[in-house]
């Protein structure tokens, strides 16, 4: 295509296509800490193109694909540039990824051991993911953490954070502007804008560490701390993971193993301080 | 003409694996030939056990292997429980007919 960047991120290369230059040139800026990847055989192609050949011009209209797409996947407006390339990133990921048990989960590394949160959209896993990193934790990913099946081990994925609506303001303050990605008005999630994890989860984006604790987090609920039973476990992360079936076996030995070592609590917090403290003292008990 | 004594007689065969994991009080079975995990809970990891030998059984059969170990109380309303899990299990590629 006409625009065009790889980019390595832990250990998947993307080669992401544009018709026009601002997303590619939003990627450049945000990635550019990231390993210079340029020529390498990428892992994914992402293509971000026109619905239809007048919208590159008139009210460009943004089409998602790649090697791996949703037919239904609805256009996104031009503005949302780099959303749809970070989607689309995503979207290859959770589609086509088969080296590791992939889980829709945040985690961060302290000592070489690593914490693993896991929840829905909205539960806080990614900003609380996002503020460790600035507190002492090795961010490793805010999206996906990458189970190896034969070791057991989480490798990183540090792609940028993304944050939505509130949380944009609180990891802004943090972090500072400089590393502050455009804001991304009114998409489909609401506001969005990105974050470029520190420098050192880039650097040491090649070096995972074992599990040693386990979350659900759930903001914006009084707080609480609770057990689970191994088997409401189990389902919970197979629902987090994009490609369990696809793995097979080495997958069900390798989550199996996951859920029978790996201490986890649910936890539900209405502030970070709260959260904070939290995982403080749980990592203190139980990692 | 139909047999009218016929009772069905079901069986584990060596290509029905699966591999077995216990997860606090519920069992995962990963079924090796459609690769799909079935989670189960008491009694079917039991009724499962029963049957690792391959050889056929009936609901009857199955009931008084079962008697040995647990009390299944009314013997008519267990086997006929027994029999509804055996069904499932038919349904679900882990068990076949005899």
């Amino acid at each position: 295509m006409k625009h065009n960047i790889t980019l390595r991120i832990g250990p998947a290369t993307f080669r992401i296509g544009s018709a026009w230059p601002q997303p590619i040139a939003q990627l450049a800026q945000l990635y550019a800490a990231y390993p210079d990847v340029r020529g390498a055989v990428a892992d994914f192609t992402v293509r971000l193109q026109p619905t239809n050949l007048l919208r590159r011009v008139l009210r460009p209209s943004i089409f998602i694909t790649g090697d791996h797409g949703l037919a239904d996947a609805a256009p996104m407006s031009l503005a949302h540039g780099l959303l749809a390339a970070e989607m689309g990133m995503n979207l290859q990921m959770a589609l086509g990824w088969r080296r590791h048990l992939l889980l829709h989960a945040s985690s961060v590394e302290k000592d070489g051991r690593v914490l693993v949160m896991t929840g829905e959209s909205g539960s806080g896993k990614s900003t609380l993911s996002a503020l460790l990193g600035e507190r002492g934790w090795r961010f490793m990913g805010d999206e996906f953490a990458l189970l190896d099946c034969d070791s057991g081990a989480i490798l990183p994925f540090p792609r940028l954070v993304s944050l939505k609506n509130r949380a944009i303001d609180v990891v802004a303050d943090a972090v500072g502007e400089a590393r502050m990605g455009p804001l991304l008005n009114a998409t489909a999630k609401g506001d969005i804008r990105h974050m470029v994890p520190r420098s050192d989860a880039v650097a040491r984006m090649d070096q995972g560490g074992m599990p040693a604790l386990l979350l659900f987090p759930r903001f914006g609920h009084a707080a609480d701390v609770r057990t689970l039973g191994q088997g409401e476990i189990f389902m919970r992360l197979t629902q987090a993971s994009t490609n369990y079936v696809a793995l097979g076996e080495p997958a069900f030995t390798g989550l199996t193993r996951f859920v029978r070592q790996v201490p986890a609590r649910a936890i539900d917090f209405a502030s970070g301080e709260e959260a904070f403290a939290m995982v403080d003292r749980l990592w203190e008990e139980l990692a | 003409m139909p047999d009218l004594d016929a009772t069905t007689a079901y069986r584990r065969d060596a290509a029905d694996a699966v591999t077995a994991c216990i997860l606090d009080d519920l069992t995962l079975f990963y079924h090796h030939r459609s690769g799909q995990t079935h989670m189960v809970i008491s009694p079917v990891p039991e009724i499962m056990e029963r049957m690792a030998d391959g050889a056929s059984v009936t609901a009857q059969v199955m009931h008084d292997r079962l008697a040995r170990d647990y009390d299944l109380g009314p013997q008519e309303e267990a086997i006929a429980e027994i029999t509804a899990h055996l069904d499932a299990l038919v349904a679900l590629g882990l068990v076949r007919l005899a």
